[in-house]
């Protein structure tokens, strides 16, 4: 039961919350307090049910049982959004929730316009001059009657807070907001999220980035594998000490780590000044035959752009690839044609041709050797279904299968499989094994190994710290674009590597 | 491959089998050989527009201008021939061509400029029309040779008039170089997910251009076989059949949506359609019923197709066709 | 005006949608200054009421057309309302003694229930848009065909309408404008002053510029589509009742190929396919264009073959001068925002 001893300072009381979505827990009796007027900050690896606390906060989902208690009012299990919103519950979107074509005000007072008195006419400037004073009262960098198409990303953020705002919101929440902005854009925010604790509004700050919370938070709440691991006060706040809670502290922890063992080969890629503007800048490396190169870093350092640019999706500004010792210029098909394989971040939205079969899918990329003169061999095709389903034990292993029907384990093996029937020499892998099941990520990780033993470089793009230390041969660490640190022939943990994603220089 | 046809073009048929023999039943004049000769000539039309048209479709866009492509073809072949004096056979290659360049110029604006495929081609009936009216003059013109011209639309081999073995040739290479070219699983791939597509090295831009090529070329086709079939040609000719087309398309499975697509299929649909409206001309259901009767056959394909009106243990499955769409 | 880019003319800012409109216009006196010294006729009173009522005639589906447009939608079934009410309108004259006053208003409601028909089909099931109006519209041009008054023969009969109250809509004017034009501009105030200020008008953008967020704001999108539709065919309708009193007569193929000529009328104006954008004083400004060029090639002696082609031809240079603009317009706010990107980078180092 919720006690109502110091009930008056705390805002939002979660106890015991517990949510899965049919199957395992993603929160496993979750106990969860945000205290008026502070900024509390919620942090945990991807998967430790971050996003999820936060949807049954919001009304977005909905738990399967615990207690709730929001400025002294009880939210039953059947929450809404609509609910969540009239309780004062803000949050801030991004790109989802403003209405381009439309002004700041207008988006602030969609479907809350002020009307002339005894009509149903909308009062516009009663209406522009009701936000400009949100506007002002934050000092916002923001004019009423700008359209926010006009908008930087960081200014869109402040209309969706003036949002929450004119909602006469108690609770702000943010997810990541930080993740576009430019550094004086982040340091507005942080302004005004002071403001809106003085004001004794509370906010929610979700974020991987270490000296965010620790210039911000109150009080820090870690999750770990949907359970509740520790919440710290502000004197106990250290960067480390978040990451070793978020990574955890278990014995089994040494069998994590790994000893990385080099693997000088001939350079098979080699990477120099790579730069696209805005994305990531100077990255240089060196891949050699059989490597795993591992690429970690936080959400948004440029991972992933790097190696779209090197796959040949996105155009480069500045610097040189060198590919099998050959100067190199990217493009799709040519990647292809000289045996480069890329796996994507996204595999329903980007991997997979779902409405089409197996066959169809693993004959995609393949086309070059099914159909040399125009006309498909079908029973070429056959082959290299099937071979591709034994290679990669797709299941069921029926080549008719539609593809968008497969378990997400079986749509990722398939986007392997396309690529591994072919002869290649570097494959890219984005995000191998997200959102897949245990029993298919072993599969997977089996796959990616026995490539490496057969000479293939791969480039590995991981945010599963576990995934990247274990498999990977090398790891180069990405910060903002910019490549931060290597690790090379030594013993890294995923505390390391978390560490190092965020900033922090280890001494030898 | 064979569990599909099961479950697609087969359950057509067997629809189409079951509605012979509905028809027959109400009126035993339906399997006359007349009665079946009379259907057959829009079959022919449509089914050669379908063949072209469902690569677009496929896409992902649309292709509206197939009416008045086939107009105009038709009087450009009879313009070629008959003012200025160009043998049949070169006539019809050079209207073929025109047909392919006007379908390109289509399929750049749509793959190129990226402007909406149902605009384009929809501007494109208009304006082609209006050509249409002023090489014509406005007036029909009847055609009266040449003989071989001619004889394409009137003769019988075997029994069956020309212009259906046409049609089933092109419907056959058609559905091959669906399912069975390289290009065709390049269509079917854009269609279902153009990232994912790109990724694997497929130029989304350079098969709709090829797409909206293949249709206008067969769109010039239907045009000639047309004018040939009713020895006439005039700028208002098979106006208003790219709805026929579409109902033909989306009765046999084409989806704009998931990539999926069927040229036999859309043969089938185009039958059973045409079956439909001679049966209702059969029990004397006056002309003007004909549309409404098409109109709803529309619209409940489309609700079938999308899952609703069936029972629940087929809904099941094209629900989750639906949802591996999504 | 949403998303326009700013121009400066002598540091005065204008968007590029009021640019637009200039444009249009200047072309507009352009051409009908051109066509007047090529036959004088044009500018004369008779000509100029009978232009604008062409235009008002196009121009009142238009009005209704625009707001599915905004919406993202698109109704190809109008012509066959226009067909269906007329046909009804028909008949109500001819066999019963109904007093206009009476029916004329329940007419409009033949159009909003095909609009309903047309946005629960879009709404509740999801079905394409394009395809489903058109199979409406067939199902209506059959209906109108049944309905028509036919003769003892079975033919479809020509009927003259002599029923003054009826013909006071179209074939009278109000000073030296026809009624049909005055109710086609006061229908589009009225559209206009609604979509801006009104809590549904602004919903109707939003629902048209991005339907998630709209949602997540608490927008009743489905409703607010079905809507749109309601009111296109009521438009629909309402002209139809103006073009049958003008013309004192009614065929069941009226309206049937009215669609490129509102359509043209709507994109010239300025609403994209892509919705979200778009108002009526665009689609006015369109419908008067479009209405210019129909009668300009008339008067000027080209054959009227040439019309389609003009209307197809400026309908797909239009498209792709705003894709092209839009392009632009991107290109612009990407260059801006790199532009701040380096005043910071240079900013921190300093």
């Amino acid at each position: 039961m919720i006690t109502q001893t110091n009930a008056n300072d705390v805002l939002l009381v979660c106890r015991q919350i517990v949510k899965s979505y049919n199957g395992p827990l993603v929160l496993d009796k979750v106990d969860f307090s945000v205290k008026r007027g502070e900024v509390h900050a919620l942090v945990g690896e991807n998967g430790a049910g971050k996003s999820t606390i936060i949807k049954v906060i919001t009304g977005a989902t909905n738990r399967n049982s615990g207690d709730m208690m929001f400025d002294g009012q009880v939210i039953p299990l059947n929450h809404s959004r609509n609910k969540a919103q009239d309780l004062g519950i803000g949050v801030i979107f991004q790109e989802l929730s403003l209405i381009p074509g439309m002004t700041v005000a207008q988006n602030i007072f969609l479907t809350k316009e002020p009307f002339f008195p005894g009509t149903r006419f909308i009062n516009h400037r009663l209406m522009n001059r009701n936000a400009q004073e949100l506007i002002d009262r934050y000092q916002f960098p923001l004019k009423a009657t700008d359209v926010i198409d006009k908008l930087s990303i960081a200014q869109r953020q402040l209309v969706e807070i003036l949002k929450a705002m004119s909602m006469n919101a108690k609770l702000m929440i943010m997810d990541e907001p930080t993740s576009s902005l430019t550094k004086t854009e982040v340091a507005m925010l942080f302004e005004i999220i002071r403001k809106l604790k003085s004001d004794g509004i509370s906010v929610l700050y979700i974020s991987h980035r270490m000296e965010e919370i620790y210039a911000l938070a109150d009080r820090v709440t870690v999750l770990r594998d949907g359970k509740l691991v520790a919440v710290l006060d502000k004197e106990q706040i250290s960067p480390a000490e978040i990451i070793r809670l978020m990574i955890g502290h278990k014995l089994e922890e040494n069998a994590l780590a790994h000893k990385l063992e080099p693997k000088d080969g001939e350079v098979v890629l080699e990477v120099k000044d790579l730069t696209s503007v805005g994305k990531f800048e100077k990255v240089s490396f060196k891949l050699h035959k059989g490597e795993i190169l591992g690429l970690g870093g936080l959400v948004g350092s440029g991972r992933t752009e790097v190696v779209r640019a090197i796959y040949g999706i996105d155009p480069i500004d500045e610097g040189s690839i060198t590919y099998l010792g050959k100067p190199y210029k990217p493009s799709v098909l040519r990647s292809i044609k000289s045996g480069i394989g890329f796996i994507p971040e996204e595999r329903r939205l980007q991997g997979i041709l779902a409405t089409l079969s197996i066959t169809h899918n693993v004959g995609i990329t393949n086309l070059d050797r099914l159909a040399p003169k125009f006309v498909l061999n079908l029973k070429k095709e056959g082959e290299f279904s099937r071979e591709g389903i034994k290679l990669v034990n797709v299941k069921p292993p029926v080549p008719e299968q539609l593809v968008g029907n497969l378990s997400g384990g079986n749509q990722q093996k398939v986007v392997l499989a396309k690529w591994l029937i072919r002869n290649l020499k570097l494959v890219i892998i984005d995000e191998p094994t997200v959102g897949i099941d245990i029993g298919a990520k072993d599969e997977i990780y089996t796959h990616i190994k026995n490539l490496a033993s057969q000479g293939v470089s791969i480039l590995l793009v991981s945010s599963d710290l576990p995934e990247l230390t274990r498999l990977s041969d090398r790891i180069i660490v990405l910060r903002k674009g910019k490549v931060f640190t290597e690790f090379k022939d030594c013993v890294v943990t995923s505390e390391k590597i978390l560490r190092a994603a965020s900033g922090i220089l280890e001494e030898a | 491959m064979k569990k599909l046809k099961i479950t697609n073009e087969i359950r057509l048929g067997m629809v189409l089998v079951g509605l012979m023999a509905v028809l027959s039943i109400i009126s035993p004049r339906f399997l006359s050989l007349s009665n079946l000769s009379n259907v057959i000539w829009s079959i022919c039309i449509i089914g050669i527009l379908a063949s072209g048209a469902i690569y677009p479709r496929i896409t992902g866009g649309i292709d509206l201008s197939l009416g008045s492509m086939a107009a105009l073809t038709g009087i450009i072949v009879d313009m070629f021939m008959n003012k200025m004096g160009i043998h049949w056979i070169p006539a019809i290659l050079l209207t073929m061509v025109i047909g392919g360049l006007i379908g390109l110029f289509n399929g750049f604006i749509v793959a190129k400029i990226k402007v909406p495929a149902f605009v384009v081609t929809m501007a494109a009936k208009t304006y082609l029309y209006g050509v249409a009216l002023v090489v014509s003059e406005g007036a029909m013109l009847a055609i009266m040779k040449p003989a071989p011209f001619i004889s394409i639309g009137s003769d019988k081999l075997l029994g069956l008039p020309i212009p259906i073995y046409l049609m089933l040739t092109l419907v056959v290479i058609s559905q091959f170089v669906l399912k069975r070219t390289s290009f065709g699983r390049q269509v079917m791939a854009v269609g279902s997910n153009e990232v994912a597509a790109k990724l694997s090295g497929v130029d989304p831009d350079r098969v709709r251009l090829v797409a909206y090529t293949i249709s206008g070329i067969t769109s010039a086709i239907g045009g000639v076989v047309l004018a040939s079939l009713t020895r006439q040609t005039f700028a208002a000719a098979a106006s208003g059949i790219e709805l026929d087309v579409m109902t033909a398309l989306v009765i046999g499975g084409t989806s704009a949506v998931g990539g999926r697509g069927s040229v036999v299929g859309a043969l089938l649909g185009a039958i059973m359609v045409a079956f439909i409206v001679n049966g209702l001309n059969l029990l004397n259901i006056p002309a003007p019923f004909h549309p409404i009767v098409t109109g709803t056959v529309i619209i409940l394909a489309l609700l079938l197709n999308e899952g609703y009106l069936v029972p629940k243990k087929l809904a099941g499955g094209m629900k989750n066709q639906k949802q591996a769409a999504a | 005006m949403p998303a326009s880019a700013t121009f400066f003319i002598r540091r005065f800012p204008v968007s590029s949608h009021a640019v637009r409109r200039l444009i249009l216009i200047g072309l507009m006196v352009a051409i009908a200054g051109l066509i007047t010294s090529i036959n004088p006729v044009f500018l004369t009173m008779g000509n100029l009421q009978k232009l604008f009522q062409e235009a008002a005639q196009v121009g009142i589906i238009a009005v209704g057309f625009t707001l599915v447009m905004i919406t993202a939608g698109i109704d190809m079934s109008i012509g066959g309302i226009v067909a269906i009410t007329a046909m009804v309108s028909i008949n109500i004259l001819s066999y019963t003694k109904i007093p206009v006053p009476v029916f004329v208003p329940l007419l409009l409601l033949v159009g909003a229930f095909v609009g309903f028909i047309n946005g629960y089909l879009i709404t509740k099931f999801k079905l394409p848009e394009f395809i489903v109006t058109l199979a409406v519209r067939s199902v209506l041009s059959g209906l109108a065909l049944v309905i028509a008054v036919k003769d003892s023969l079975g033919f479809v009969q020509n009927v003259y309408i002599q029923n003054d109250q009826y013909l006071w809509f179209g074939t009278q004017t109000f000073g030296s404008i026809y009624r049909t034009t005055i109710a086609f501009v006061i229908l589009g105030v009225a559209t206009q002053l609604f979509i801006k200020n009104t809590r549904a008008g602004t919903n109707i953008y939003a629902a048209g510029a991005n339907p998630v967020a709209a949602k997540l704001s608490g927008v009743n999108t489905e409703r607010t589509v079905l809507g749109v539709y309601v009111f296109s065919g009521i438009c629909a309708s309402m002209a139809a009742i103006f073009i049958s009193s003008r013309m004192m007569t009614a065929m069941p193929e009226l309206g049937i190929g009215s669609e490129m000529d509102v359509i043209a009328s709507v994109v010239i104006g300025g609403t994209p396919f892509t919705g979200g954008v778009g108002d009526i004083w665009g689609t006015m400004l369109g419908s008067l264009f479009l209405a210019l060029i129909k009668n300009g090639i008339l008067k000027t002696g080209i054959s009227p073959w040439y019309q389609p082609i003009a209307i197809g031809g400026i309908i797909v240079v239009t498209v792709i001068v705003d894709v092209w603009q839009k392009k632009a317009h991107e290109k612009l706010t990407a260059r801006a925002k790199l532009r701040k990107l380096d005043a910071e980078a240079r900013k921190s180092a300093a």
